[in-house]
C-alpha cells in the first residue's frame, strides 16, 4: 500500500522536475551544458582509443615533441609529445568525477548532520551547530596543501573523499534551517499524531520538501571541490598521476604555451569556465524555482 | 551581574579559549607530519663543511636549541608558548638566520595592499550598484549586471587571472605577468616605485575584483529586493518621504549592516594571503611565503603564519560581536 503511494509520489515529483526544467531558462541552459560536458567527459576514453589506439593521451611521446595542431592532434602536443586534446577530454572526466564524488560525500554528511541537528534540536543541535560553524572558519587551503604535499600518489577516490570531508558545512547549515522550519508545520504535526515514527517522518514528510536544497548543497559542494582541486593543481600541488583539468592547465602554462600557443591555454580555460558557469546556472535556477523572491534578483 | 557585563565576559572568555585551542592545534598538527627538516638541513651543511663527528653533534644541539626543537614534544610546546607570549615566532628555516616574524612582516604589506584594496573596492562597487539597481527595479543596467554576475561570480579567480595574463600580458603586452614591482627600481616612497607597484598589481587585483564585486552585487541585490516589500517602507512612502531620502535612510542603512559584517569577516581571512593567486603572479605576499615555508617544512614560519591568521580572524569576529549591538539597536546582548 505504502509502496504504491511512494512510487506514484516519485512519478509526480519526476514530472514536476521535468516541468520546471522546461520552464526555467537558467536551468535549461545550465543543465544542457553540464550534460554535454558529462557525456563528452565520460565517452572520452572511447574517443581517445579511436584516435590514438592503445596509447593514453598523457603517455610520453604519443606524438613527436611540440607537434603543430593537426587532424590527429587538434591542439598539438607538448614538450614531452603528450596529446593535449586527448588530455583535455579525459581531464574533463577526471575533474567532473572528483566534483561529483566529493559532492556526494559532502552531501551525505550534510544531510545526516543537518537533519539530526534540525529535527532533534536541543543540546544535540547546539553541539552539531558549534562543530559546523567551527569547521566553516577553519582555513582549508593550508590543510589541503599539507595533505597534498605530504601524501603523494593519491588515487582519485581518496582525493575526492578528502575534499568531500571538508566541504559539507555550508550545505548542512541550509538543510538544518529548512528542517527546523518544516518541523513546526501542520503536516509534520499531523504525521506525529498518526503515530508515524521519526524515521518515517524524516523520509516521507521532510526529505521530499528539503530535496531542492539538498541538490543545491550538492552542486555547491561539487563546485567547491573542483575549485580547490583545480587551484591546487594549478600551482603544482597534488598527485602527479591524476590528469585533471587543473593539472593540464598547470603543465600547459609551465611549458610556456601562454606565449607560444595561447589558444591551447584558452581552450582549457574555456572548458573549466563552462563547468563552473553551467553548475552555477543550475543552482541559481533551482533557487529561483523554490524561493520565488529570488526570481526578481536575477530574473532575466 | 548585568546582562551586558555577563555577555562581555562570556564572549571574551570564549575568544581566549578558541585562540588557545587554535594555537595548540596548529603547533601539534604540523609537528606530527613525518619528516625531519632540521636534520636534513644540518646534514646538508655537514656534508659540505664539517667532517668531524664531535663537531657535528655539537652543531646539531646548537641548531635544535635555536629552532626550539629540544626535548620531547611537550617541552617544545611549553617553550614555544613561552616564546609566543613574548611575540616571538622563532627562527625561520626558509629565511635562516632571520626570524619567522621578520619574514612575515616583510610579506604582510604586500598581501594587505593587494587583497585589502581589492576587497574594499569590490565591496564598494558591489554593494552600491547592487542596492541602487535593485531600488530602481525597472532599470536595464540592473538586469544586464545581474546576468553578468550569474556568469562571473562563480568562475574561480585563478581562471580569471590566467585569462587576464593571457590577454593583457602575452597578447597585448600592456602589463607585466609576474612580480610586484619593477626589479630594477629600489623600493622606496617615490613616484616611480609607487607607479610600478600599481602597474604590477593591476592584473592580480582585477582578477579578485571581477569575481568578488559580482558576488557582493548579487547578495546586496537579494537583500534589497527582500526589503522592498516591508511594511515600514510602505508606511514611510505613504508619509510622503522623498525617494532619495527613502533610499538612503530606510533601504541603504539596512543593507549596510549585514554587508559591513561580511566585509569585516572577509578582511580578517585576507591575512593568510591568496596562495594560488600569489603563486600565479609570484607576488611576495603571505600566501607565497606560506607555500615556500610548507615546501621546506619550516615549522616556525608555517605556525607563525597560521597563528597570526587565526588571531586576526578571531579578533575581527570578537570586535564585530562587541560593536554590532552599538550599530544595530535591535540586537540584544543576551541570547
Amino acid at each position: 500500500m505504502s509502496r504504491v503511494r511512494n512510487s506514484s509520489k516519485i512519478i509526480v515529483s519526476l514530472k514536476r522536475v521535468i516541468g520546471i526544467l522546461g520552464k526555467n531558462n537558467k536551468l535549461k541552459i545550465g543543465s544542457s551544458i553540464f550534460l554535454a560536458l558529462l557525456v563528452i567527459g565520460y565517452i572520452s576514453p572511447f574517443i581517445n582509443r579511436l584516435r590514438l589506439g592503445d596509447k593514453r593521451p598523457d603517455a610520453l611521446a604519443v606524438g613527436r615533441r611540440w607537434e603543430q595542431p593537426s587532424i590527429k592532434f587538434p591542439l598539438g602536443t607538448d614538450d614531452y609529445g603528450r596529446d593535449i586534446f586527448g588530455m583535455l577530454l579525459i581531464g574533463t572526466m577526471y575533474s567532473l568525477s572528483i566534483g561529483l564524488l566529493a559532492g556526494a560525500i559532502a552531501t551525505l554528511i550534510a544531510v545526516t548532520i543537518g537533519f539530526i541537528s534540525g529535527y532533534k534540536g536541543g543540546i544535540t543541535d547546539h553541539v552539531l551547530r558549534t562543530f559546523t560553524d567551527t569547521l566553516m572558519v577553519v582555513p582549508l587551503w593550508p590543510i589541503y596543501m599539507v595533505i597534498a604535499t605530504y601524501t603523494r600518489k593519491l588515487p582519485l577516490e581518496t582525493v575526492a573523499i578528502l575534499l568531500g570531508i571538508f566541504s559539507w558545512p555550508g550545505a548542512a547549515r541550509v538543510i538544518r534551517a529548512q528542517v527546523l522550519s518544516l518541523r513546526e508545520r501542520a503536516f509534520v504535526k499531523l504525521a506525529k499524531l498518526n503515530m508515524l515514527n521519526d524515521l518515517e517522518i524524516v523520509f516521507t514528510e521532510l526529505l521530499p520538501n528539503v530535496a531542492p536544497y539538498i541538490v543545491i548543497g550538492f552542486i555547491n559542494s561539487a563546485m567547491g571541490a573542483i575549485f580547490a582541486e583545480t587551484g591546487l593543481r594549478l600551482i603544482g600541488i597534488g598527485p602527479p598521476l591524476l590528469p585533471t583539468l587543473g593539472y593540464l592547465l598547470s603543465i600547459t602554462i609551465g611549458v610556456g604555451m601562454l606565449s607560444v600557443r595561447p589558444y591551447v591555454v584558452a581552450a582549457v580555460v574555456a572548458v573549466l569556465s563552462l563547468i563552473f558557469v553551467s553548475l552555477n546556472l543550475i543552482n541559481i535556477g533551482l533557487e529561483e524555482e523554490f524561493n520565488p523572491r529570488l526570481k526578481k534578483v536575477t530574473g532575466l | 551581574m548585568k546582562p551586558l557585563q555577563k555577555y562581555l565576559l562570556k564572549r571574551v572568555a570564549a575568544y581566549i579559549v578558541t585562540l588557545y585551542g587554535a594555537v595548540t592545534a596548529v603547533f601539534f598538527l604540523f609537528r606530527l607530519i613525518p619528516g625531519n627538516p632540521i636534520e636534513a638541513f644540518i646534514g646538508q651543511i655537514m656534508a659540505t663543511q664539517f667532517t668531524q663527528a664531535e663537531l657535528a653533534r655539537k652543531l646539531v644541539e646548537q641548531y635544535k636549541a635555536e629552532f626550539g626543537l629540544e626535548g620531547d614534544l611537550f617541552t617544545q610546546y611549553v617553550n614555544y608558548m613561552r616564546q609566543l607570549l613574548r611575540g616571538n615566532f622563532g627562527v625561520s628555516l626558509y629565511g635562516f638566520p632571520r626570524s619567522a616574524q621578520e619574514l612575515i612582516f616583510q610579506s604582510l604589506p604586500w598581501t594587505i595592499g593587494l587583497l585589502g584594496l581589492s576587497a574594499v573596492i569590490s565591496w564598494f562597487f558591489g554593494v552600491v550598484l547592487g542596492a541602487l539597481t535593485a531600488w530602481k527595479r525597472e532599470s536595464k543596467v540592473g538586469a544586464v549586471l545581474a546576468g553578468l554576475a550569474v556568469v562571473f561570480s562563480q568562475i574561480p579567480y585563478y581562471i580569471i587571472a590566467v585569462t587576464l595574463v593571457l590577454v593583457f600580458s602575452y597578447m597585448l603586452g600592456w602589463l607585466p605577468a609576474t612580480g610586484a614591482y619593477n626589479p630594477s627600481l629600489s623600493p622606496g616612497l617615490n613616484i616611480q616605485f609607487i607607479l610600478s607597484v600599481i602597474k604590477y598589481g593591476l592584473l592580480p587585483a582585477l582578477s579578485l575584483v571581477l569575481t568578488q564585486a559580482f558576488g557582493w552585487f548579487l547578495s546586496t541585490r537579494y537583500l534589497t529586493i527582500s526589503l522592498l516589500g516591508e511594511d515600514f517602507l510602505v508606511y514611510a512612502e505613504a508619509k510622503g518621504i522623498k525617494q532619495s531620502r527613502l533610499f538612503r535612510r530606510y533601504v541603504f542603512r539596512n543593507i549596510l549592516l549585514p554587508q559591513t559584517t561580511g566585509l569585516g569577516i572577509s578582511l580578517g581571512f585576507m591575512i593568510g594571503g591568496q596562495i594560488v593567486l600569489e603563486t600565479i603572479f609570484a607576488y611576495p605576499g603571505m600566501g607565497y611565503l606560506f607555500s615556500r615555508a610548507l615546501g621546506m617544512l619550516d615549522y616556525n614560519l608555517i605556525s607563525g603564519i597560521l597563528i597570526l591568521q587565526s588571531f586576526v580572524v578571531l579578533t575581527a569576529n570578537l570586535i564585530l560581536d562587541l560593536v554590532y549591538p552599538l550599530i544595530d539597536p535591535r540586537v540584544k546582548y543576551h541570547e
